[in-house]
């Protein structure tokens, strides 16, 4: 009785339909509820859409191009600007696929801490998740609850590092600050909190008819095509695929927590829900080993680079200052860090971020691609959201948790 | 046919407007932000500024020009002149508050603990110039900041970068970085 049956699209029409006649409408890229400058060509039949076309590109800020431009130290406050709702990951996805490169490796402080962090920005981004996707759904209270409990992380950030948002705290080779007793104590005190908060969240949601019609069934993908299309993250494990890049390729201090990845079974929009919501609980459980199991000792490597890198001393000619010179020593043929190139991926919030970094041996990146899962996960939207109706696209957006700061770079 | 029988009962329903009803009699979180404030934590990257040496009364920058190095967005420009012995003397330290991206680097990187993000966050303004800050716009922020501030000593997280190995900080903050904001006070 709770399942909706899914609507393919030869039910819906026939090309050989004498009445068929394609209705075509742009949705954004200011509408509220594409989570950005998402812009969409819709081919509508009746309510029904029969194709839809996403066009991008609107927030496209040239960062990687930029990140050619500065050092190695410099490129880390632009991957805040990425996801920004999970700026943590992205800086550690960065300072991961550096520190591979250059061949050092954080103390264990640090590793734990930047494992901490990211998964409280996990959970911040979740939050944000829920609250939007149950907002463009209908449910009202559940944005509110969840903007209070985003409040109290970030309020976390902001005691650890002095930023909400754009917090640049991981860096290469470890984090920037210890943090500090006090700080960890109330982290520690928020856990159970929010175990209980997430429970509310559920008894708002999980059981609600009006949700169950709106999600069970929805935008169904089945696992093989989640694969085809190169989804990750809970989006590709509502499916049932357990692909966690923290399970499979551990990096920081994942490989010594124990957590589990929870994987749906249908891969409509429910599950991914609910995946996302044991995920929470799972972030929460791997955030109380961090605190538990937190070593003594410095947080950054003695190897990591300084903040003004290449060095000072080198390259600095007093007489010619300016921003000619300041491009210019940067040229020089020395070899800071080895030459090569390498791809290291993190498990972001979102899903798999990946960078792909080229060094040629001067002091900044020859090459920065960075392989977002909010750009891929924009590609499947046709392929879900064909056949549905259009109050069903706002779900299938919603489904995906896609951030478009992260899709156009 | 539990759930068939929840379902006609309206449980799903009841149970969360039974949430929604406990929360009414709990504490609102919303800060009424104009009349209220809200609480900023040590540290907190806002507006800049230079610290004013409550000896000399002038700003601590020696002219490394390392902030100017570090800044990603390359929103701080030094200019200074040297004298026969090639110590520097600053002449003008301009700051675009509107490029800067409140990273934090120049004050982490600052050997002398000159330039300072201080924890002032209110500072919107309708013209463009008002976020030009020069060398003195930059200590006036810290006299600002300083009148607000109740403690007699100020530091700052990126001063003494806690946690962090000895060998990867400037030479001056491995003694650690402290204002007497006393005198400043005093002298009103």
């Amino acid at each position: 009785m709770l399942e909706k049956s899914s609507i393919t699209k030869d039910q819906i029409f026939s090309t050989e339909d004498p009445f068929f006649s394609p209705f075509v409408i742009q949705m954004g890229p200011q509408h509220p509820s594409t989570h950005g400058v998402l812009k969409l060509n819709l081919v509508l039949e009746g309510e029904r859409i029969v194709d839809c076309e996403p066009i991008i590109g609107f927030l496209h800020r040239g960062l990687e191009k930029l990140a050619e431009n500065l050092t190695y130290t410099q490129v880390l406050p632009l991957t805040d600007r990425l996801d920004y709702i999970s700026a943590m990951n992205n800086n550690t996805g960065y300072a991961l696929v550096v520190e591979r490169i250059l061949g050092i490796e954080p103390p264990p402080r640090g590793k734990y801490l930047r494992t901490m962090v990211c998964e409280l920005a996990r959970i911040a981004s979740h939050l944000l998740w829920l609250a939007t996707h149950a907002l463009d759904i209908g449910a009202m209270t559940v944005f509110l609850y969840c903007f209070r409990e985003r409040e109290r992380i970030l309020d976390f950030f902001e005691d650890i590092c002095g930023a909400r948002l754009t917090v640049s705290y991981p860096k290469i080779g470890g984090v920037r600050l210890d943090v500090e007793e006090r700080t960890l104590e109330e982290i520690y005190n928020f856990i159970p909190v929010m175990e209980r908060r997430i429970e509310e969240y559920e008894g708002l949601l999980s059981d609600n008819r009006i949700w169950l019609d709106r999600t069970v069934g929805v935008g169904v993908i089945s696992a093989n095509e989640a694969l085809a299309y190169g989804l990750t993250g809970p989006s590709l494990r509502g499916s049932g695929v357990p692909y966690d890049v923290r399970k499979h390729f551990p990096y920081d201090a994942y490989g010594e927590v124990d957590f589990e990845v929870p994987v749906g079974t249908r891969g409509d929009t429910y599950d991914r829900y609910w995946c996302r919501l044991q995920e929470m609980r799972q972030s929460l459980k791997i955030i109380k080993q961090c605190i538990e199991r937190l070593p003594e000792g410095p947080v950054c490597a003695e190897l990591s680079p300084d903040l003004d890198m290449p060095s000072f001393k080198r390259a600095f000619r007093a007489e010619a200052w300016g921003e000619s010179s300041f491009i210019a020593f940067l040229n020089e043929s020395v070899e800071l860090i080895p030459k090569g190139e390498l791809y290291s991926a993190v498990e972001g919030a979102k899903g798999e971020l990946g960078f792909y970094l080229v060094s040629d041996g001067s002091g900044r990146p020859y090459r920065l691609h960075i392989r977002t899962p909010s750009f891929v996960h924009i590609s499947a939207i046709p392929k879900l959201a064909k056949g549905h109706f259009l109050a069903d696209l706002i779900t299938i957006i919603g489904t995906l948790d896609i951030v478009m700061g992260e899709c156009d770079r | 046919m539990r759930r068939k029988l929840y379902y006609i009962l309206f449980k799903d329903l009841l149970g969360g407007l039974l949430i929604t009803l406990k929360t009414l009699f709990k504490k609102p979180v919303t800060v009424q932000y104009p009349r209220e404030s809200v609480k900023i934590y040590p540290s907190f990257r806002g507006r800049h500024a230079l610290v004013r040496d409550p000896e000399t009364g002038l700003s601590k920058c020696v002219a490394c020009l390392k902030c100017v190095q570090v800044c990603p967005s390359r929103c701080i420009k030094v200019t200074y002149e040297e004298d026969v012995n090639g110590a520097r003397k600053l002449l003008n330290y301009e700051l675009e508050a509107l490029r800067c991206i409140y990273c934090g680097y120049c004050e982490e990187v600052c050997p002398v603990g000159a330039i300072v993000l201080t924890e002032w966050f209110e500072y919107s303004d309708t013209n463009r110039e008002s976020f030009l800050f020069d060398r003195e716009r930059l200590l006036l922020n810290w006299d600002e900041f300083v009148k607000k501030y109740t403690n007699n000593v100020y530091t700052n997280k990126f001063w003494d970068l806690r946690g962090v190995p000895e060998v990867n900080k400037p030479a001056l903050k491995r003694l650690g970085i402290q204002v007497n904001l006393q005198v400043l006070k005093d002298r009103g």
